[in-house]
């Protein structure tokens, strides 16, 4: 008797309010006491007085899944429909940020997709802490506007399923909601004119931030740039072949943003490095591994080295550079044209070494490459849960 | 690597693959993941004994081909 909804109530949805919570979680709030002694009865305006005692909210919480006072007054709302014009009460209120929370949540239960946007949007700009009950029953911090975007962009909160609501891209474009002006936007453009400034800036501080992230802060700083300077010297002095290319990847490096290039560079310098020793047969292997190591190293220093100086003079470095080495190119490899040398060569190289690297990673950490299709497809989807994989 | 099978004696009946020292909860996803519930909605009983999420099935002495109950939340 008690539990069922007001005859004169409206369908929600094609179905009665009350079918909105799921069946185990409606009998779940049915049998709680609190709904038993403190929901028997109420009207709209002894519900007012109960949602103002609210200190939290949340879903279901124990072992038992024992339902939340706000999820009976959700419940109980959704058995006596109040009218529309008392949810928006309850929403615009200011003083009890938990009867406000509960007007949202029903309005995001039963509203229509503009309702939703247009009451809802507002308490973005509500930064009041809430309490929020955890499933294993501890409590845990969070704001009306985090709860408020939970709401609109989640399809599930405080153990209950919301009913769909189109994106608001969606309505924007359909001309039924105007595009959203956040009440920070002019702080936001503010910021964006700063970055713009900063930003020609930082394309040189960001290889000093990227020195500092490979060899952390200050004690080491100081004695890696002596390091590097000495070693800088003592390589110059060896081959300028080596130097070859440099020009084009500190011009690339000036790029910060594709990462890929990077990747790319480090590539070739290794290709490079294997490709020299065809011709100066007396260096073994391990001299080639040095190259490469020191290839890598030399990067580095190269980004440093170009930080340090000019563009302009770099630039003019590189040309100097360029035609040193395409002097000597043609000396060494006796070809009379002067075409690009490896562009087509040096790309299929570059790609075939980090694809064969990416299968020999795939091997050993996922396990999703096993011969066996079914132990492969678990370890899939333990990849997807953020599971190790199974132990065979 | 074990195999365990979830009844719920209503009709679902799912065999999942996972470690010794996976954790109920993670259990409970790879339900999910098969079944299509929410992981938070699954309860893992074993008669009146109700499974808790943060002790792993090698604790709870769970064996290979051993059957878990399936409830819901």
């Amino acid at each position: 008797m008690a539990n069922r909804t007001d005859p004169a109530a409206k369908s929600i949805h094609g179905t009665n309010p009350q079918n909105l919570v799921e069946k185990i979680l409606r009998s779940k709030i049915y049998q709680n006491t609190y709904w038993k002694e403190q929901c028997f009865g109420l009207t709209a305006e002894t519900l007012v007085d109960k949602a103002m005692e609210l200190d939290h909210l949340g879903g279901t919480y124990g072992g038992s899944r024992k339902p939340t006072p706000f999820m009976c007054l959700v419940m109980k709302m959704l058995q006596i429909q109040p009218e529309k014009d008392i949810v928006v009460e309850f929403i615009k209120n200011e003083d009890y940020k938990y009867v406000r929370v509960l007007g949202a949540f029903y309005m995001r239960l039963t509203g229509s997709v503009t309702d939703v946007y247009q009451y809802l949007e507002p308490l973005y700009n509500d930064y009041r802490k809430l309490r929020r009950k955890l499933p294993d029953g501890k409590f845990c911090l969070t704001h009306v506007d985090e709860v408020i975007d939970e709401l609109l962009t989640r399809d599930y909160s405080c153990d209950i399923a919301l009913p769909r609501v189109q994106k608001r891209w969606t309505l924007e474009a359909s001309g039924i909601l105007e595009p959203r002006r956040s009440a920070l936007e002019e702080d936001f453009e503010e910021e964006e004119e700063k970055e713009e400034d900063e930003q020609a800036m930082d394309a040189y501080e960001a290889d000093a931030h990227e020195k500092d992230y490979y060899h952390g802060r200050s004690p080491t700083r100081e004695r890696d740039r002596d390091r590097k300077r000495d070693s800088y010297r003592y390589h110059r002095d060896r081959d300028y072949d080596r130097d070859y290319g440099r020009g084009r990847e500190r011009d690339r490096d000036r790029d910060r943003e594709h990462g890929r290039d990077r990747d790319r560079e480090r590539d070739r310098d290794r290709d490079r490095d294997r490709y020299r020793p065809r011709d100066e047969k007396d260096y073994g292997r391990e001299r080639e591994r040095e190259r490469d190591r020191d290839g890598r190293e030399r990067e580095r220093r190269d980004r440093d080295r170009g930080r340090r100086r000019s563009r302009s003079r770099s630039r003019s470095r590189d040309r100097r550079e360029r035609d040193r080495e395409d002097g000597d190119y043609r000396k060494r490899r006796a070809r009379g044209s002067a075409s690009p040398r490896r562009r087509p060569e040096e790309d299929g190289g570059a790609r075939e070494e980090p694809r064969k690297k990416k299968e020999k990673k795939e091997k050993k950490s996922d396990g999703t490459d096993h011969p066996d299709p079914e132990i492969a497809e678990a370890n899939r989807l333990r990849a997807s849960l953020g599971l190790a994989p199974l132990k065979l | 690597m074990i195999e365990v099978v979830l009844n719920d004696r209503l009709g679902k009946k799912v065999r999942v693959k996972c470690n010794e020292d996976d954790t109920i909860g993670d259990l409970k996803k790879l339900v999910a993941a098969q079944t299509g519930t929410r992981a938070d909605k699954i309860r893992i009983q074993k008669w009146y004994t109700m499974y808790k999420d943060h002790i792993t099935l090698r604790d709870y002495e769970i064996h290979d081909g051993m059957g878990l109950e399936l409830y819901y939340n």
